[in-house]
């Protein structure tokens, strides 16, 4: 058995901790501002190339506690990618610190990373907590109220997702997902499953900010630093749907009694994220509301319980990730709301190129990654017959559309204001080789994600044949 | 009638094409989809400091344009109308996982919208030669919404549709918000609005379709092959006639007309009322007529019934309108709703018809449409009670106004003249009622040209009125390119003679060319000769 699967894992927990220990030493702290972002994406990348290269085998570690299939070589792989291009993109200028923003987005792929080859119960809560704890610690650098805030409604999320958990401990007698899967397929469904499954959910869509659970997290992204605003938006979601979908794969077919409600739960975040996005000018809220609406395809797909509408999950989640977690970093500080991103086109045009392509995405616009992960989540609801919720869909993608070009009109038609007035809630993002190169990374990765998408489809299909679906 | 019969059925002997041969190349058609997006990507990152490259920018949108029309008018001569099989085929698995391929191809009635979209590209380039501001922007996004209306016509995988039928809103959207008049942002809505809808409609559509053939291919070869039960094909030719009518547009979704029509740019108007709206018709031509036949043979009255509609209100909607530009709007419905009542007579008489009017609609639409928008612009006011007697002073204008308007009525000399023959031929014959309507809202329609030209050019001057000029060179000429091709069609069908021989460039004329597929198309529809032997 090689552990070289799990080196990516390795490095990432290295770096977050050697990132967050220089920060501690003064006399290297300073001097480490220059390179310290481009060696850490440096770092990422490689994880990446090893997680491709190895991960490809499939292995189970710590007596079976973690599993490498093809579902975690796809998830660890978007999650590291996730991370290194966040960490490239951001202006650091606007982050409140180096070290500890640096070392979150690490800290929460790294959750991501967890909850994906949990082969049990307690690695999946696990994955999922580190990931949210490291939004506490960077939405709290900048406004420890909200800190506070994201930090009581993720102890309601997490409450509801263990005594869940509880539940099916009790009523399996397992906490493997294995063996809780054969003993679930071999009953009929009991309302003593039934009622943790709903607390699970639950819990994981207040974690998600799934609508409308999204009142809880989502105030909170919007008053953080641009990276923060991601991993709440972005990698966190991230976790609650990778765990949302093991256990749904798990408990097989127990969620299938709940899928009523996940469809009317993706309707109101796909058409409700959709009208709020047009409801509001600011760029980030409108990026967060897109988050949301795409975030109710991701759930469209898992409810109709198939294999291809898993993979057409997975396939999206990875693209939404991407796009939810980079866009925030990449629109930089902007607290000014629309006027602090006016006339970026001119002034900013690569930065600017990758809000544009980030909030298309979010929106479903063809030909970008959203629009791809869209309409493969269509093709599974229409083949499970659910054209009503197509439909409600492509409405809140049309209303998405429209609040996407909203902004993009401000980006590239309005002038920007002048230096004058901008001042710092409207200042523009600083321009780096490293951020510059970040950006192009960003924009190639949501353009060419569908067109380039089959290989990245496939390994979403083999994902979700992992977990089990047919 | 003989000969319009005639006109409808493939050439029986294979001959080549003159020039057949001379060019290969198997990625044609991609090579007309992507270059310009390649260059609106450059573009959009091409230092401009200042405007300095303004023009330099015009120059590369222009022969980018130019290069695109000669490798398409190649591809067109070299197009051989004898075959009823797609030409210039480009297959390649793309996500096998959801059954998508890289499906290109076209048939008649696809190059026929091909020309017509690589005249209306470089028509529009040279419609935005004034453009001012934000110079490399404009270029770029017009160039991304030719290329995605081009794809949308080469498509032969639904998935590949839908990709590219969606991507042109974003462009088109922007440069209405970002270059249009003074109602510009609320047109811009409108349009996202109105072809989100469709955008939306045609997924449903596309999908349904896909579940009901067995979810394994988008391709439509086997989508529109499958055998699919009479309700379940209802059901997907409502969804795809109003994802049509909100492009086309057909009444009662025709809410977006006036506004994009009245307040975008004139390249921005070539645009939509040329090749990019005559994308609904194609769509009616493609799946329904082309691939549910029962379904078409159902719904046939109600694509009548919204011509009628279409071009009666087009026309009540002129005559009341105290806006010149709006009212060249609502007459830039006509075209649209003849080319539906084509498809809607279900025969192949019909179906020719209509095909031949997807092109002449497509250059007599934006023709109208910006002829006014000219006037407009000369006369500095576009109240139709302050315009008056402007033929004597803008000679230009006027005559390229009433050829405008003598192609929305087909009269004869014109190539609209046997679109609509062959289209009211076919449908009188089996949707009388709907084909006498339009006829009589073409006659409400010639009642409002007829007002709006007497007003406007032919009344007496008003001495109050704003001054006014003639068209600039650079305006005449891009009208007068729409308005040759409407001449150029019906009068020399096969373009000039090649030197020294007798044989015509474009050999043997579009409305042979189109004819290659349509006969196969028909053939449901086609009804059994009297005394044939069994």
């Amino acid at each position: 058995m090689s552990y070289l699967a799990l080196l990516p894992e390795a490095l990432v927990v290295a770096t977050a901790l050697g990132v967050v220990a220089i920060g501690r030493l003064a006399w290297l702290a300073g001097s480490s501002r220059r390179y310290l972002p481009p060696a850490v994406a440096l770092v990422l990348l490689i994880a990446f190339g090893v997680e491709l290269w190895a991960g490809a085998t499939l292995s189970t570690y710590f007596g079976g506690t973690l599993v490498q299939d093809r579902f975690a070589l796809f998830v660890k792989a978007a999650a590291l990618l996730i991370a290194a291009v966040s960490v490239a993109s951001a202006d650091w200028a606007a982050e409140d610190s180096l070290h500890l923003g640096i070392a979150m987005p690490l800290v929460a792929a790294f959750g991501v990373m967890v909850a994906a080859s949990a082969a049990d119960m307690l690695g999946l809560w696990a994955g999922l907590e580190l990931a949210a704890a490291s939004a506490v610690v960077l939405v709290s650098l900048r406004r420890p109220d909200l800190g506070l805030r994201l930090l009581i409604v993720g102890a309601v999320a997490s409450s509801l997702v263990l005594v869940g958990l509880a539940f099916i401990y009790a009523s399996t007698g397992n906490a493997d997902l294995g063996a809780i899967r054969d003993v679930v397929l071999s009953r009929a469904p009991t309302i003593a499953l039934a009622i943790p499954t709903l607390l699970l959910l639950a819990g994981l869509a207040l974690r998600a900010g799934l609508a409308p659970f999204h009142v809880g997290p989502l105030p909170v992204g919007l008053g953080a630093s641009p990276l923060g605003a991601g991993l709440v938006i972005g990698l966190v979601t991230v976790a609650a749907a990778i765990v949302g979908i093991k256990l749904v794969a798990a408990l097989t077919p127990i969620p299938g009694v709940f899928a009523p409600y996940a469809y009317v739960l993706s309707a109101l975040a796909m058409v409700g994220g959709g009208a709020a996005a047009l409801a509001v000018r600011s760029p980030r809220p409108r990026m967060a509301y897109l988050a949301v609406a795409q975030l109710g395809w991701v759930v469209a797909g898992l409810a109709t319980h198939y294999r291809s509408g898993v993979a057409a999950s997975l396939f999206l989640l990875a693209a939404f990730g991407v796009a939810a977690t980079c866009g925030p970093a990449l629109l930089g500080r902007a607290e000014a709301g629309e006027p602090a991103i006016a006339g970026l086109g001119a002034v900013r045009p690569v930065r600017a190129a990758g809000l544009a392509l980030a909030i298309l995405s979010l929106a479903g616009a063809p030909p970008l990654a959203g629009f791809f992960g869209e309409l493969a989540v269509g093709a599974a609801l229409a083949q499970s017959g659910n054209f009503i919720l197509l439909g409600l869909g492509l409405l809140g993608t049309v209303l998405c559309v429209a609040a996407a070009i909203g902004t993009l009109r401000v980006l590239y038609i309005q002038g920007p204001i002048e230096e004058a007035r901008r001042g710092a809630a409207a200042a523009l993002p600083a321009v780096t080789a490293l951020s510059t190169a970040g950006a192009v990374v960003f924009s190639l990765v949501i353009a060419g994600y569908g067109l380039f998408g089959q290989p990245i489809l496939g390994l979403a299909d083999q994902g979700a044949e992992a977990l089990g679906l047919r | 009638m003989t000969h319009l019969t005639a006109l409808a059925q493939a050439s029986p002997s294979p001959v080549p094409a003159p020039g057949a041969g001379l060019f290969t190349s198997p990625f044609l058609l991609s090579i007309l989809i992507w270059v310009p997006v390649i260059v609106a990507v450059g573009l959009a990152f091409m230092p401009n400091p200042r405007g300095r490259y303004d023009t330099l920018v015009k120059q590369i949108a222009f022969f980018t344009n130019l290069g695109v029309l000669g490798l398409l008018m190649i591809g067109y001569s070299q197009f051989e109308n004898f075959l009823p099989t797609m030409q210039y085929e480009e297959k390649t698995a793309w996500l096998p996982s959801l059954g998508v391929t890289y499906h290109l191809g076209v048939d008649g009635p696809g190059i026929a919208m091909l020309v017509l979209s690589g005249l209306i590209g470089i028509v529009s380039v040279l419609a935005s030669w004034g453009v001012r501001e934000r110079v490399r922007s404009y270029f770029s996004l017009l160039l991304l919404a030719q290329a995605s209306v081009t794809g949308a016509i080469v498509s032969r995988d639904m998935f590949v549709l839908v990709l590219f039928w969606g991507a042109s809103i974003v462009p088109l959207a922007l440069l209405i918000a970002g270059w249009g008049g003074p109602r510009r942002i609320a047109a811009a809505w409108r349009l996202v609005g109105y072809w989100g809808l469709g955008t939306a409609a045609l997924v449903v559509g596309v999908l349904a379709l896909y579940a009901a053939s067995g979810g394994t291919s988008f391709d439509m070869d086997n989508l529109l092959k499958s055998s699919i039960s009479t309700r379940v094909q209802l059901g997907i030719g409502a969804v795809m006639i109003v994802a049509a009518a909100t492009r086309l547009p057909l009444f009662p979704l025709h809410g977006w007309v006036r506004d994009v029509l009245g307040e975008a740019p004139p390249g921005v108007v070539v645009i939509v009322a040329g090749a990019a709206s005559r994308l609904g018709a194609f769509l009616l031509l493609r799946v329904l007529i082309g691939g549910e036949p029962a379904a078409a043979q159902l719904l046939s009255p109600v694509l009548a019934a919204l011509a009628a509609l279409t071009v009666g209100f087009g026309a009540v909607a002129a005559l009341r309108t105290l806006d010149i530009r709006h009212a060249g709007a609502y007459l830039a419905l006509i075209p649209g709703a003849i080319t539906v009542l084509g498809l809607a007579a279900v025969s192949p008489l019909g179906i020719a018809g209509s095909v031949l009017s997807l092109f002449t609609g497509g250059v007599a639409a934006p023709l109208i449409a910006c002829v006014c928008a000219t006037v407009a612009e000369r006369a500095q006011t576009r109240s139709i009670p302050v315009l008056g007697g402007l033929a004597p002073r803008m000679p230009n204008a006027a005559w390229l106004f009433v050829i405008a308007g003598l192609a929305l009525l087909g009269v004869p000399l014109l190539a609209s003249f046997a679109a609509e023959v062959m289209t009211f031929f076919g449908a009188f014959k089996t949707q009388p009622i709907g084909a006498f309507a339009v006829a009589a809202g073409l006659v409400l329609g010639a009642v409002a040209l007829a007002s709006l030209l007497g007003r406007v050019m032919f009344s007496a001057p008003n001495s109050n009125a704003p001054g006014v000029s003639d068209a600039s060179p650079g305006e005449t000429w891009y009208l007068g390119i729409l308005a040759g091709a409407l001449l150029w069609v019906g009068l020399f069908p096969g373009g000039p003679k090649i030197p020294g021989t007798e044989v015509p460039l474009f050999d043997p004329g579009l409305i042979t060319q189109i004819s290659a597929g349509i006969s196969d198309m028909a053939s449901p529809y086609a009804l059994p000769t009297p005394g044939a032997t069994q």
